[in-house]
Parts: structure tokens; C-alpha cells; sequence
């Protein structure tokens, strides 16, 4: 290859003229004064004892203080209460009015809005999509799932963009709200429970707000996203005709930023969604109370059911919301369609009401729990052990978790604390800046403050399985699917389902298939996080410049030769975004993997829900957002701070 | 500038108008989803055991269609199922294991929660191997014996340690201080929930294999893979009162109800039946049975027992 | 420069002589603690790299002065990173400046509040941008009436007014047309109108056909030049396009390194560089089309009160060497019946040639 041209040998200090060597010695550096300090006050593979602080006294009293002055302190009645109380009424108002319309009526309603933003195939998906959900006999539960969304979603819109616009419009604000929304995108679901929990209590109330607070950055990262990327020449343009500030802010930035806008509206939507069936364990209700009740009776038949609406709905609002953006700037049509559309709808709505129908009847229903669970059966009875030559899921589930996930757990909790916290650094640094080092170090130490460093170093070492599990398969399937069309087409619905299909229902399947342990946490989580990895590693093969690519075959290069010349080099960005964002989701699922016996901080988090032990649960809370922030920083290379989409 | 002071004016007065407006106790806001469309409803806790959820499908079934109301069920956790009990959020627990902590906050101090009375069912937690296994090695069920059969109950899970498999960790369970305390070679291993761990006992039992695990007495299980309960030290009022030095067996409990005051006041016939709800064991396996094992849907099992057994639930509407 | 400031008095009598814009020693500063080099004898006079590595600044605009007078197009050219750009938007203060005075009809820009800053750019100055700036989300009218939309006035007023101004550059028939389904010389268009349906005084151009097809280009040179012809309005016109500055300047200030180095006419500027680097840069345009008569002729008696055949002293060279070829004599130059001298095949070839004596006859 005309690309291998001899580099000269290496003399000593042109090494050190490598940046990522001389970080690594001054790191060592560092390390060879710090060690020997820190080995000789406290000798212990494991956290030393004495630089815990033990937190579960204070939390626990402080959650008795809270249960105990829930109905009287004024911060409560006075604060709390009412926007408890609001989350109450208009989720309840929602819901009346979603019943009031009866199925008839909320199916005609959703497919003339789908229709008018993004046209007919769209509009027959959506109803497709309702009359499925009334099918599979979810209609009470679709709608309860849908009135929360309502309110989750118009509260976060209005959060995030009025937290966007503060960061969009003032430098400072940015700086302050930047670091804060991107950690917050990447912790794990589950973290954000229990502080709301602690305050609101178990109910709507509270999954209403703890789906805000998640559903919310999206929408403020993008709105000021959107405010900062306007055309700078425009904005000058809007200037130099003599605008106030206010006017330049109306008419040219909110509407130049309308693209950023719906696509945060979209992920804000899909976002919430995910988190309205993770918030069934602090009462949500809803369709993912039925999918949590299913996992606890390992129903996969029953879970399938409430879980497809769940996808249905997914991928109705996703795709309406982002044909609405594509759509953005063309003609519109004319009002009159819309008023004899309406004027159907509620026909329909009305006829539906005065023929007594607004419950979905009840003879009209589809049961597939059962030949589903039969499959299962089946599927658990012959594959699960004592298959010839390859053996069952069992098996599998127990070699990889003796073999695999043993020997990374003991191989980590081995490690002298010191020594995790040194690679920690060093593998930041190296990928990052000495910024995005000190805070994965002080994540990481902070995990060893909290007393939580055993089991997250558990966690951890499922995380590790897990992602090098994701990439190998990701990796593979991505370069598949960037070098066939017609794999990749045959890919895309499978990848959609399986990124809007909420966390719970993964879990459900892979305990019938590895039973009960880690392995089956590491399995749903591989699930959850391959479809990103091949989507990101697609993207980045087919991205790469085709000039490069073409110079490359005109040398001669073979297909394997221009890939892993050519196309895997000048994808690497795209390849560590990849890994970030496995890592990212692999946490994320990882931490559910508690309610299948995965154990570790996922397991603590369940059972401070479950036994009400906040302190517990909101410690391992903490470790979680501590592990997330470690992670992200350490698979985070420095270029995606400057280029971020979305 | 303007903008600013404007939002923050905006933000002032928003602030003024909720906090001016009055007290709101959230403590009392039912659940957004009650009472829709002027239907009688009534919120039933379900937790995620099965004979928990025979008592609600049974109690559901003949609400919704002897008395005419809605039913909502809500899969809670025991402990903060009390909380949401208390704010009414649940009108109903109908299988309480015991929780004196949460009984003296709520229905001594607070007196948001009332007594419903005994479910008519007697609990008893436990350690538990397969009756094949005790058969041929009887000394199994004597705690002290435990440590001798160690490698044979290991998993991939437990390493080189015994495996003591726990259920949800919503469970009641002092296992891992009872493992420290009795000195026992074993892992405790949590199933992370009630099913998981059913599966896994049931595919250990198709192939035969040992295991200890912590079980629960009424149980539709037993009638599928017969256990044995090991013997712990003996359980004496109070030898369990410090989480940390438990080393004795865990207590029976005659299975409470609980009612949200408010609701067990003016909840009507509900609030009637379901104090007036009191079955058997045999009942309540009956129903688990089906619903676990035969995958009836809850609404059929209860069905089929309503049909079978007028003359018990008869005597709870009056 | 200064010699040559001095000399421009001779283009054209239409011209006013009350400066529209007058600019003073202008400075703009990119940097920390920028107040400081302006103000520094020394470092002002630092060349633009030593100002870098000594300050960590750099001057887009140093110390720059000229007049713009009311009616004439005057052209600010440079290459890119001379400053022009930064320049013209001092001049609305879209960039505030470091240093120095801007004046419009005698009335200090940098003092100004908010209040009359913003009443400058709604009524006196409107600027044309090189992209064309326009809100992707609105029509082309809607486009057009922005500028009104944020002086206040009312919908249907805007809209009428936008109308016309639309109809004046060509776009009728594509009032209702997004910006992106324009091509770009159509795109420019409606910038210009934009810019138009203020009427301002002074329309501020900044490289506006850089981005167009040469064709377009010269079509969109064209409107600006008929523009002016009808209208008179005053224009300052950014480009680096020397040709460009050339067909349309009535006067230009060439730039570099942020400093002016020459003003003049554009016979001026062909004719009698200041230094190397204009003539560098002016050594291939065609002199023929840009150095006029007045420069060519010697002096020279016509002979005789009748003229036949004789020129304009505005008229450029390549026009006198058609009528001098086909008279096969000298041609006289007369400007109001007065003979002020004549042209020769001589003469007119050196002027080609670049190799004519300095102006001798003003």
C-alpha cells in the first residue's frame, strides 16, 4: 500500500514529544509519590475504611423527617403539596378527557393530527397503532400511559426550553447548565427515582417528576443548541435592520432554532416515554405497571402484551414528531382541510359516545399471552439446558459468569483502590483532557467515600462484560450493515423496535432463557445497548469521505483492505461515540439487571425501594450517578465536547 | 436585561399565586386515575407474590361484579405500599406479613391506616431444600448440618460458597446475618424477584439437582416441588429485634389487612367486604395455582373459585 | 495615500461634497486589553504578526480615514482578512470600534444610545450580506417587509410597501417563495430589496455577489449600477473582486492588513499606484477600459471652434482608440465646448502599455 510509508524509528525524546506518553509519565509520576503515602496509612486492597463516611444514619433520619412531616411541615403543604397536587389534577384532567373521547374517538383524533403533520401512511400507522393497543386488550392502560405522557412531556418542553433558552441566550448560564445536562443524559433511569420518591412519595406525583427531571435536558441541551448554531449572518442581518433584542429573539432566533426545537420535543417524547414504564416501580401505573407486574410473575406473554403498545405508541410519536421537523418550511395546506378533519374526528367521537362505546369492547380482544408463553415454554424447556453439542442458555449463562464475569469482578476487587483509581486517570487523560480526568477521579472516589466500593466495583465489572460483549457483536454487525444495503435496510425496523422498546421488557425473556444471576443482566443489557453501537458504527463507515475511499480502490486495495486502511481509521470518531454510548446504555440496563439478580448497586437501589430504606437505595443512587460520570468521562474523547449533535 | 426581571417577575408571581392559594396536603391526593366517569373505584396494592395476587383477583372479581365498582390494581412494594395506604393513593393491602414499624407510624401514631383484620392466612418463612434431596440425605434439615453439603448446592453465582437462594428484595429476610451469625459456608444469591426465583427452582428440581433456598408457607409451589424446611435455631418473641444478631427462625404471622382510614369509613360495601375477607389456605393455593401454574388469568382463577365456593364469599357481602 | 486623497476631486460633477459618512482614524482591535494598542504609538506601529506574538491582538482595522460622499458608490476592496468586512460594520457599529471617530451627516455614531443606534439602522444605513442573511421560515415579501415588521408599521402597510420594492428588483410573481426554493442570485435579490424597503440613505454592501455564478454576478452588477443611476442613493460597496470594484467604484479604498494604502478614483488607482502592492495588484487589468481620455490627452490645440470628432475627457481610452483608428488622427478632448487638449495614437498606446508619463494635464 502506498500508505505504508516508513516512519523513522523513535529516538527517546521525540517519544516524549507524544502527548499521550508524556501525560503517562507525569500520571506515573504523580502515582510514584502518592502510592507509597497512601499504601503505608491505609494497606487494603479494598476502599480503606477510614476514608468512608457512612451516610445511611443522616439519610435515614432525614427520610423519617420527611414521612413523618409530610402532612404538616409548610414546605410541604405549601410547596410540595401543590405541585403535587397539580401533577394530580392535570394528569387526571387528561386522562377524563382521553376517556370522554372513548377509543373511537382518541384513535380518529390521533390519526387526523398524524395525518396533517406527517401525512396519510402516517395517519393509518397511528391508527393501526391505537386499535392494536385496544386489541391486545391495554385500552385503560394505554390511556393512563398516555395521559401521564401528556403532562410529563408539556412539563419538560416547557423546563427544557426555558432552561435552553437561558443557556442559549447568556454565556454564563451556558457554562453552568452545560456540564450539569450532559452528566444528566448519561446517568442510568433508576438513579433519579428515589430522591423523588423520598419527597413525593410512591404515586404518579412522583413518576410525573422524576420523568421530568429525566425527560427534560434533551429538550434545554437542543433549544440551546439551537440558539447558539443559528446563521450567524442572519442574526447580524436581523441586527443591522435596527432589532431589540426581544425582536431578534421572536422573529428570527426561536423560529431559526425550530429544526433543534421538534427534534428535542422528539427525544424529549421518547426519552419520557422510557422512563413513564421505568417510573412503574414508584407507581406510576399504566402500561408499565403491567409490564413490571408481568416481570414479577416471569410472564413473558403478558409483558409482550403491555409491551407492544408501549412500542406502538413509541414509534407513532417518534415518527410523527419527526416527519413534523422534516416537513418544517414547506407550503402548508390549506386551514379547511383541517376543520373538515376535525369536524370527522369528533363525528366519530360523538357517534362513538352515543352508541356507548367508549370503553373498549371487551369481546374485541386478541389474546396472545398464551401461545406466546407456550412459545416460551417451549423455547425455556429445549433450549434452556441439555441442547447436544452447544449446550443450553443455562450453560452458557453459567460458563460466562464463571468464566467471564468471576474472574473481572475478583480481578477488580483484587486491585488495590489506589491502582483503580490510577487507570481511571489514565485511560481519561489519554482519551480526554486533565479536566475529564480529575472528575472521573473524583467520581470514582467518591464511590470509595460512600462505602459502596465493593459492589460497585460488582457493578462495574458487569458493566465491562457487557460492553466488550456490545462492541464485538456491535462492531460486526455495524460493518455488516455498512457494507450490504440491503442488510442494512432488512436491520433498520429490528434496531427501531428494539431502542424503543423500554428496558423492563428485556428483562423478562433473558431470565427464562439464563435464569437468575448476572448473566442475565448482562444479556438484557447488551440487547438494550446493541442497536445504538450499530447504528453509530453504520453511520460512521458510510460517512467516511468518499474521496478517501475511492483513492483507496484505485491503488488496488482490496475490500478488507480498504476497510481496515481506510474506513475503520477515519471512523474512529464515530467508533469511540459508539463505545461511549454502549457504555452509557450498558449502565443504564445493567442497574435494572437488580431485579433479576444482578445484585451489586442495582440490587440496593430495588431494595431501597422496595424496603423503603432510602438511605440504602439513594447511596447506591449516588455510586450509580458516580459510576455513570466515571464512565462517560473515560470513554469520552475530547472531540465530541466541540461537535455535539444531538 | 428586561427579559430577565420579567421571568423572574413571571416566576415571583406564579410562585405567590401556589403558595397563596392555601394549603395542599399531599398526603391526601388519591391517585389521578380513581374515580373516572363516576364510577365507584377502589385502588387494590398487588404485590408481586402470588398468593397476594389470588387475594386481589378474588376481591377484584367480586367487587367489579357483585358490587359494580372499578378496580385498579397497583403492583407497590410491602413497605412503601404503607406509604401510598396512607395518602390513599391505595384504599387496600389485603396481605400484610408484618411490619411493626410501619403498623405503629401509620395506625398508632398518624392514624391514617386501620386494621382490616386477619386474612384468615397463617405465613410462615423459611429455609427450604427438595424433599428428593432431604430423602436421602436427612440430616439436611438440621441447620447444623448445613455447612457438610456446602459443595453440593454451589452455583456459578455463589463461587466457591453454598448457594442460599433469597427471593425479591421486597421480602422480609435476615438470611445474611443469619448466614454470618450461624457461621454457615453459603452465598446468599438474590433472585431479584419471586418468579425468577420460582423458574430457577423449578428447572433445579426437573434435573434433580440440591438446593437451599428461602421459602414461604401458604405456597402453591409445595404441590409442584415438595420442600422441606430446615430446622433453625428456634424462633423465641424478640430474639430477631436487632437486624444484625438474628440467629434464630423466622416467627409464624397470622396475615394481616390494612385499610386506608378515610376509605374504610366511607367506602361503603367495598370497605365491607373486604374487612369481611377472610379465607383459607387451601383457598388461597387454590387460586395461586391456577393463576401460577395453570396460567389462568387472575380474573378466570377468581372466577373459578367464586363459581366453586358461594357459600364462603356469600357471608363477606353481607 | 494622502498624496493621492488630495487629487480625486475630478470624478464627476453630480457628486456632493457633504461627507455622508466620515470616518477618523479608525480602529478596531481583536484581543485582550484591545483599548491599549490604539492608544500605544509603539505598538500601534507594530507590524500585524509582532502585534500578535507581542499582545496576543490583532488589528482588523488600523487607523483608517475616509469620507463618503453623499450620492457616490464608494468601494472598500481588499482580500479576505484585510478588514473590509470588519470595516463597513464598524460603520453601523454591528462591530464596535476601538478608536476613532465615524460621523454619519456630522452626527457622531459611537455616541450614540441604544435609542438612536437602533433608529441608524432602521432608517439610514441598510446592509446587504455576501449569505443574504434571510429568514429561512419566511416568504420572500414577508422577507422583504422584515425591516418595516420591526420599525412597527402595520401588516398590510409593510406588505404593500414590500411589494413594490420586490417588483423593483426583478422578483414579481415569487412574493410567496421560501428563500430556499430562490436560486442565488434571486436569494441576493431579496436581500437587496430588503434592504431597499427602508430607504435608507446609505445601502451597505458587504462582498454581496462573492457567492453568485460569474453570470449571476454580472447581472446582479448591472441591477446595482441601474439602482444607483435611478435612484442616486448613496452605496458602500465591500468586495474583493478588483474588477467589480473597478465597474462600479466612483471612488475606492484599497486595503491591507486592515490599513488603507491607497484611496482614489479607479484611474487613479490603475493609473498611479501608491506603492508595489497596488501595483501588483492592479498590473492585469485592462487599463484601456479604465484610464479615461483625460489622462491620455496631451496638451494640444484642436484647431478651429468646430469639434468633429471629438471626445469626452470621462470617456475611457479603449472608446478613443476606436475613433482615433478610424479617423486615422489625433482626436480632441472637449468637456463644455472648451477644448482642453488632444489624444494621438501616441499617447493612447502607452496608456495600454502602462508606460504613459504621469499625469501632466488636470
Amino acid at each position: 500500500m502506498a500508505t505504508l510509508t516508513a516512519t523513522a524509528p523513535r529516538t527517546i525524546p521525540g517519544a516524549l514529544k507524544q502527548p499521550a506518553v508524556r501525560k503517562l509519565l507525569l500520571l506515573a509520576l504523580v502515582a510514584a509519590i502518592l502510592v507509597p503515602l497512601a499504601n503505608a496509612r491505609w494497606a487494603s486492597g479494598a476502599w480503606p475504611d477510614a476514608l468512608t463516611v457512612d451516610l445511611s444514619e443522616p439519610l435515614a433520619r432525614t427520610s423519617d423527617w420527611i414521612i413523618d412531616n409530610r402532612d404538616s411541615h409548610p414546605l410541604f403543604l405549601y410547596f410540595f403539596g401543590h405541585i403535587s397536587n397539580a401533577v394530580v389534577l392535570s394528569v387526571r384532567a387528561v386522562y377524563l378527557v382521553l376517556l370522554a373521547a372513548g377509543w373511537a374517538g382518541v384513535t380518529a383524533i390521533a390519526a387526523l393530527v398524524a395525518w396533517r403533520v406527517a401525512g396519510v401512511r402516517l395517519a393509518l400507522g397511528t391508527a393501526a397503532g391505537f386499535l392494536t393497543c385496544g386489541l391486545l386488550g391495554m385500552w385503560i392502560p394505554t390511556m393512563q400511559t398516555l395521559a401521564l405522557m401528556v403532562v410529563a412531556v408539556l412539563a419538560s418542553a416547557v423546563v427544557g426550553a426555558l432552561l435552553g433558552l437561558a443557556a442559549g441566550l447568556s454565556d454564563r448560564m451556558d457554562r453552568a447548565l452545560r456540564p450539569v445536562l450532559d452528566t444528566m443524559q448519561v446517568l442510568p433511569a433508576f438513579a433519579y427515582l428515589l430522591p423523588v420518591v423520598l419527597v413525593f412519595g410512591i404515586g404518579v406525583p412522583a413518576a410525573v417528576l422524576a420523568t421530568v427531571v429525566y425527560a427534560a435536558p434533551p429538550m434545554a441541551r437542543l433549544t440551546a443548541l439551537g440558539l447558539r448554531g443559528a446563521d450567524k449572518e442572519v442574526l447580524e442581518a436581523v441586527e443591522s435592520l435596527g432589532s431589540t433584542a426581544r425582536q431578534r429573539l421572536l422573529t428570527a432566533r426561536i423560529p431559526l432554532a425550530r429544526k433543534e426545537l421538534l427534534l428535542g420535543l422528539n427525544q424529549t417524547i421518547m426519552m419520557a416515554l422510557s422512563m413513564a414504564v421505568i417510573a412503574s416501580v414508584i407507581g406510576a401505573g399504566g402500561l408499565g405497571d403491567r409490564v413490571y407486574q408481568a416481570l414479577a410473575s416471569v410472564d413473558v406473554g403478558a409483558a409482550l402484551a403491555a409491551g407492544i403498545p408501549i412500542v406502538l405508541l413509541a414509534v407513532v410519536l417518534d415518527r410523527v414528531t419527526a416527519a413534523a421537523g422534516e416537513r418544517l418550511g414547506t407550503e402548508r395546506k390549506s386551514p379547511v382541510h383541517w376543520a373538515y378533519a376535525l369536524a370527522a374526528a369528533v363525528a366519530i367521537a360523538v357517534a362513538g359516545r352515543l352508541a356507548g362505546r367508549l370503553d373498549w369492547p371487551e369481546a374485541w380482544s386478541l389474546n396472545i399471552a398464551d401461545p406466546v408463553n407456550r412459545a416460551v415454554d417451549w423455547m425455556t424447556a429445549h433450549l434452556y439446558s441439555g441442547v447436544p453439542v452447544v449446550g443450553g442458555t443455562a450453560e452458557w449463562a453459567g460458563h460466562f459468569t464463571t468464566w467471564v464475569l468471576d474472574p473481572v469482578r475478583d480481578g477488580l476487587q483484587w486491585l488495590p483502590w489506589w491502582s483503580v483509581l490510577l487507570i481511571v486517570a489514565a485511560l481519561a487523560w489519554l482519551i480526554g483532557t486533565w479536566h475529564t480526568a480529575l472528575t472521573a477521579v473524583l467520581a470514582m472516589a467518591a464511590i470509595g467515600v460512600l462505602g459502596v466500593w465493593q459492589p460497585s466495583l460488582d457493578t462495574l465489572s458487569q458493566v465491562l462484560a457487557a460492553v466488550a460483549v456490545t462492541l464485538v457483536l456491535g462492531f460486526a454487525t455495524g460493518i455488516a450493515a455498512a457494507r450490504s444495503d440491503r442488510f442494512e435496510r432488512a436491520l433498520r425496523p429490528v434496531l427501531d423496535v428494539f431502542q424503543t422498546m423500554p428496558q423492563f421488557v428485556y428483562l423478562i425473556p433473558v431470565v427464562a432463557l439464563f435464569g437468575v444471576g448476572r448473566a442475565p443482566a448482562v444479556a438484557a443489557a447488551v440487547v438494550y445497548a446493541l442497536p445504538a453501537v450499530v447504528r453509530i458504527t453504520t453511520q460512521g463507515l458510510r460517512q467516511v469521505d468518499p474521496a478517501a475511499l475511492e483513492s483507496a480502490r484505485s491503488l488496488g486495495a482490496t475490500s478488507a483492505q480498504q476497510l481496515r486502511q481506510v474506513q475503520l481509521p477515519l471512523a474512529r470518531r464515530s467508533l469511540l461515540l459508539a463505545v461511549n454510548q454502549g457504555v452509557v446504555l450498558v449502565l443504564a440496563v445493567v442497574i435494572i439487571g437488580g431485579l433479576v439478580g444482578g445484585g451489586a448497586l442495582g440490587y440496593d437501589v430495588v431494595f431501597g425501594l422496595a424496603q423503603g430504606d432510602l438511605a440504602t437505595g439513594l447511596v447506591a443512587g449516588a455510586a450509580i450517578v458516580c459510576l455513570g460520570l466515571m464512565l462517560d468521562r473515560v470513554t469520552q474523547p475530547t472531540e465530541r465536547r466541540t461537535k455535539k449533535g444531538a | 436585561m428586561r427579559l430577565r426581571t420579567t421571568t423572574a417577575v413571571a416566576a415571583g408571581s406564579a410562585l405567590l399565586l401556589l403558595t397563596g392559594c392555601g394549603a395542599a396536603d399531599m398526603t391526601k391526593q388519591a391517585s389521578p386515575f380513581a374515580n373516572a366517569q363516576g364510577a365507584k373505584t377502589v385502588t387494590l396494592s398487588i404485590q408481586s407474590w402470588v398468593g397476594a395476587q389470588a387475594n386481589t383477583a378474588v376481591a377484584q372479581y367480586l367487587l367489579e361484579h357483585e358490587l359494580g365498582y372499578r378496580v385498579d390494581t397497583v403492583q407497590v412494594d410491602e413497605v412503601p405500599a404503607w406509604d401510598a395506604l396512607s395518602q390513599g393513593r391505595v384504599d387496600a393491602i389485603l396481605e400484610d406479613w408484618g411490619h411493626p414499624d410501619q403498623e405503629q407510624r401509620y395506625v398508632g401514631d398518624k392514624k391514617t391506616i386501620v386494621r382490616g383484620g386477619d386474612l384468615g392466612v397463617t405465613g410462615h418463612i423459611g429455609w427450604y431444600v427438595p424433599t428428593y434431596f432431604a430423602k436421602q440425605h436427612p440430616d439436611v434439615t438440621e441447620w447444623k448440618n448445613l455447612n457438610k453439603y456446602a459443595d453440593q448446592m454451589r452455583t456459578a453465582e455463589s463461587g466457591a460458597k453454598g448457594q442460599l437462594m433469597d427471593g425479591s428484595p421486597s421480602y422480609i429476610t435476615n438470611d445474611k446475618a443469619l448466614v454470618d451469625n450461624l457461621d454457615l459456608d453459603y452465598q446468599v444469591v438474590f433472585a431479584g424477584s419471586e418468579a425468577a426465583q420460582i423458574t430457577q427452582i423449578r428447572q433445579f428440581a426437573k434435573e434433580q439437582k440440591p438446593f437451599l433456598t428461602y421459602w414461604y408457607s401458604p405456597q402453591w409451589l409445595f404441590e409442584k416441588v415438595p420442600m422441606t424446611e430446615v430446622k433453625l435455631p428456634a424462633y423465641k418473641e424478640g430474639c430477631d429485634a436487632d437486624p444484625e444478631k438474628v440467629a434464630c427462625a423466622y416467627p409464624h404471622t397470622p396475615l394481616q389487612k390494612y385499610l386506608n382510614a378515610d376509605f374504610a369509613e366511607n367506602g361503603g360495601k367495598a370497605a365491607a367486604l373486604l374487612k369481611n375477607f377472610k379465607w383459607t389456605t387451601e383457598d388461597q393455593n387454590e387460586v395461586s395455582l391456577m393463576i401460577a401454574d395453570q396460567k389462568l388469568t387472575p380474573e378466570e382463577a377468581a372466577k373459578k373459585w367464586v363459581d366453586s365456593h358461594e357459600s364462603t364469599w356469600k357471608a363477606w357481602l353481607s | 495615500m494622502s498624496s493621492t486623497t488630495t487629487s480625486s476631486t475630478t470624478s464627476g460633477s453630480a457628486i456632493g461634497t457633504t461627507p455622508v459618512f466620515s470616518v477618523e482614524g479608525l480602529w478596531k482591535v481583536f484581543g485582550p486589553k484591545a483599548d491599549r494598542v490604539p492608544a500605544d504609538p509603539e505598538l500601534a506601529a507594530l507590524a500585524p504578526a509582532e502585534l500578535r506574538t507581542r499582545t496576543g491582538c490583532t488589528a482588523a482595522v488600523r487607523d483608517v480615514s475616509f469620507d463618503v460622499r453623499k450620492g457616490e458608490v464608494f468601494v472598500v476592496m481588499g482580500l479576505s482578512g484585510s478588514g473590509k468586512s470588519t470595516l463597513v460594520r464598524c460603520l453601523t457599529r454591528l462591530i464596535e470600534p476601538t478608536a476613532g471617530t465615524i460621523a454619519i451627516d456630522g452626527e457622531d455614531v459611537r455616541a450614540m444610545d441604544r435609542t438612536r443606534l437602533r433608529e441608524l439602522r432602521r432608517h439610514r444605513a441598510a446592509m446587504v450580506f455576501q449569505h443574504f442573511g434571510l429568514l429561512p421560515h419566511r416568504t420572500v415579501l414577508d422577507n422583504v417587509a422584515y425591516g418595516l415588521e420591526i420599525q412597527g408599521l402595520g401588516k398590510a402597510e409593510r406588505r404593500a410597501r414590500a411589494a413594490e420594492v420586490v417588483a423593483k428588483v426583478g422578483l414579481e410573481g415569487m412574493e410567496h417563495r421560501r428563500p430556499s426554493q430562490l436560486s442565488g442570485g434571486q436569494r441576493q435579490r431579496v436581500g437587496l430589496a430588503r434592504a431597499l424597503a427602508v430607504d435608507p440613505e446609505v445601502l451597505l454592501f458587504d462582498e454581496p455577489f462573492s457567492a453568485l455564478d460569474p453570470l449571476i454576478r454580472r447581472d446582479m452588477q448591472e441591477e446595482v449600477i441601474r439602482l444607483h443611476r435611478e435612484e442616486g442613493r448613496t452605496m458602500v460597496f465591500i468586495t474583493h473582486d478588483l474588477s467589480e470594484a473597478l465597474k462600479l467604484g466612483d471612488r475606492i479604498a484599497l486595503m491591507r492588513d486592515g490599513a488603507v494604502v491607497q484611496l482614489g478614483t479607479p484611474e487613479e488607482i490603475v493609473g498611479s499606484p501608491a506603492d508595489d502592492y497596488v501595483r501588483e495588484f492592479v498590473r492585469d487589468v485592462p487599463r484601456e477600459q479604465v484610464m479615461t481620455v483625460r489622462t491620455a490627452m496631451r496638451a494640444g490645440d484642436c484647431g478651429g471652434p468646430g469639434h468633429p470628432g471629438a471626445l469626452a475627457p470621462d470617456e475611457v481610452v479603449a472608446d478613443a482608440i476606436r475613433v482615433v483608428a478610424r479617423s486615422g488622427a489625433a482626436a480632441c478632448v472637449v468637456e463644455d465646448g472648451r477644448c482642453l487638449g488632444v489624444v494621438d495614437h501616441e499617447r493612447l498606446l502607452g496608456v495600454v502599455a502602462g508606460t504613459e508619463p504621469h499625469k501632466e494635464a488636470v
